[in-house]
């Protein structure tokens, strides 16, 4: 590489780092100006919106439903996403691409089709629009990302170390929970927070499979309905700091985890 | 049933396979395999890669179900029993250790699915630690350990359970030439220990012939011979067996007469002697001869007896010994033969003119 096009590369990435950040940082400035209106130039600071945020028992009651929901759904996806990696494993079989094809076919539909067929079959299933809706519809939509990452792991199994737990006395399922589960750990940690956020995250499947009580992104939504206001940066910004902060966690630790490889002969 | 003379007999056998049978797809991995494997022995079975050795291994592991034929362990049939309810334990190729587990732990694993209290189980842990030398490292991970110290926890693990037999598949592949060599005395050592039934495959005619009491060599699915060491070596019962274990000449020829157990055959117009091994050689058939390069004697003069001349074609110089080519006829030009002799005695040989000559016994005249 010469020395231009080093150059080149790095203004090229610089320039996609500012592009990108400039939009967050905008909206974390204006959550600090002490003024109703969004916009430059900001004359005076003020935390009041951060104080009116925390002291707004709706947002912490959203807040709430939403992280119960996120955690209630990952757990559906978890199992659910685990058997499927299982049941497709990395062994090769006829009907297998079509099998992972229906798995992974949630996370590829259109979220405003899926959140419509979902507020249908809910309605067939006569789910009332709420909690339960939701939490059912995120898990659906969550399955496919974590049957990918357990997959991926799971391929990296070496057979013997199942075939050992089964020779030391340990029959299919004892072998399954004892030695590929703990196998399994850092894809499942990655997965999890991965689910969380998306379903943290998620408006389209809340809105439509939702009752009164809104989630966060909801309320945000419905917030700007009336207005744009400081408040709204406040509460973005909380949110940006805690989804990041348990974002990177997860990266750290599952990348840790996933030191701990099969140490066979070497 | 291959039993070996003077050996327990079958009643005593640990486990015997009948006319076992294992396909895969198109390919027959054993072909109607029929063995017993005696208590207390150091049997390994040897073999190119696919001649079905690791795949009777597995049989006897539980992790394949025979197709045709039964499968006896101490008297009782396994041959439906999964492994995790057979009396019998493996240390695996790669060791297969578990990662997130302690060497203790690793140690204790199959003793916990046992059900046994945890004083029994700490017990046994520390004294197995203790017997492989593996005292200090209970506490650390397995990929804090080196090669030859997991698959000294390969083999604790295995041995916890106290198995009437031992499955080990290639355990010292992946050492290092070193320490393989090291590793080959301290599983020696282990085995008249724990005085257990080890059956070891390999693909290694040395190792095999360094560690076994005794040695089934198998190809295509079928065992070829089962014997000592010595016995394979000494006296190959096929040409396949005379090849894959040590190195040999083979001297073709046609049989020209068999007079007190000692069969002359025609080498390219040369008479030469040897023993038939399991069969009548029939005048004029034609027959293939097995003998090893350090049992050819050269001389510088023509001695008694059926010495026959030949000529040294090159020599190579290997420390230990000196590695000959013959050439045999007054001139050369007749069959070749390699020769190992000491460097002493290739030194004396000065003349490229010499006598060849060996014991009849040493020629293992094969079908």
């Amino acid at each position: 590489m010469t020395r231009w096009t080093r150059v080149t590369m790095s203004v090229i990435f610089w320039a996609f780092v500012v592009y990108l950040f400039v939009p967050l940082v905008l909206m974390i400035l204006m959550g600090f100006k002490d003024s109703k209106f969004i916009g430059f130039p900001i004359r005076s600071w003020t935390l009041e919106w951060y104080v009116d945020v925390f002291r707004d028992t709706e947002v912490l009651g959203v807040f709430l439903y939403s992280a119960a929901i996120a955690l209630a759904s990952t757990a559906i996806s978890l199992v659910i996403g685990t058997w499927c990696a299982v049941l497709i494993g990395p062994r090769r079989f006829v009907g297998r691409a079509a099998l992972f094809a229906l798995v992974c076919l949630p996370a590829v539909i259109p979220g405003i089709i899926s959140a419509i067929a979902l507020r249908i079959y809910a309605r067939l299933l006569e789910i009332e629009p709420g909690m339960l809706a939701i939490v059912l519809g995120h898990a659906v939509h969550n399955v496919p990302f974590v049957a990918l990452v357990v997959l991926a792991r799971l391929a990296t199994l070496p057979a013997s170390h199942v075939e050992a737990a089964r020779d030391l006395g340990a029959d299919e399922i004892v072998a399954f929970f004892r030695v590929t589960v703990p196998y399994l750990r850092p894809a499942l940690i990655g997965a999890s927070v991965f689910c969380m956020l998306l379903s943290f995250d998620d408006f389209i499947r809340s809105f439509f499979l939702g009752g009164y009580q809104p989630t966060l992104p909801v309320l945000i939504f419905a917030k700007l309905r009336s207005g744009m206001s400081p408040e709204i940066n406040a509460i973005s910004t909380v949110v940006l700091v805690l989804t990041a902060v348990l974002g990177l966690w997860a990266e750290r630790s599952s990348r840790r985890l996933a030191r701990t490889k099969p140490s066979g002969a070497a | 049933m291959n039993t070996l003379p003077g050996r327990a007999p079958m009643e005593h056998a640990v486990v015997r396979l009948e006319h076992v049978s294992k396909r895969f797809g198109d390919t027959l991995a054993v072909d109607d395999l029929d063995l017993s494997v005696p208590s207390g022995q150091f049997v390994s079975f040897l073999g190119p890669s696919g001649c079905g050795k690791s795949t009777t291994l597995r049989l006897l592991g539980g992790f394949e179900r025979a197709d045709r034929g039964r499968i006896v362990l101490d008297g009782e049939d396994v041959t439906d029993i999964p492994p995790n309810r057979r009396d019998v334990n493996m240390v695996f190729q790669d060791y297969a250790l578990f990662p997130h587990l302690t060497v203790a732990r690793n140690i204790a694993f199959g003793l916990e699915l046992k059900g046994e209290g945890r004083a029994a189980i700490e017990r046994r842990t520390a004294e197995l630690l203790a017997f492989l030398e593996l005292g200090e490292f209970g506490e650390r991970k397995p990929d804090e350990l080196s090669g030859g110290q997991r698959q000294r926890v390969a083999l604790a693990r295995a041995l916890a359970r106290d198995p009437k037999l031992l499955l080990l598949d290639e355990p010292l592949g992946a050492l290092d030439a070193r320490l393989r060599a090291q590793v080959q005395l301290e599983l020696k050592d282990i085995h008249r220990r724990t005085g257990k039934t080890f059956v070891f495959v390999t693909h290694d005619q040395e190792e095999a012939l360094t560690m076994s009491d005794r040695i089934v060599v198998m190809n295509e699915g079928r065992i070829e011979q089962d014997g000592t060491p010595e016995e394979l070596y000494l006296r190959p019962a096929s040409r396949f067996v005379a090849s894959f274990v040590g190195e040999t000449n083979f001297v073709e020829g046609t049989v020209r007469g068999t007079d007190g157990g000692v069969t002359t055959i025609d080498w390219h117009g040369i008479d030469v002697r040897g023993v038939a091994r399991g069969f009548t050689p029939l005048e004029n058939e034609p027959v293939t001869g097995a003998l090893r390069p350090e049992s050819v004697v050269l001389h510088a003069e023509k001695p008694p007896g059926g010495a026959f001349p030949g000529r040294i074609a090159s020599r190579l110089f290997k420390g230990s010994r000196t590695t000959v080519s013959l050439e045999a006829g007054p001139a050369g030009g007749g069959g070749r033969l390699l020769a190992y002799l000491e460097p002493e005695l290739a030194e004396r040989i000065e003349e490229d003119r010499v006598w060849i000559d060996w014991r009849a016994e040493r020629l293992s005249i094969l079908p």
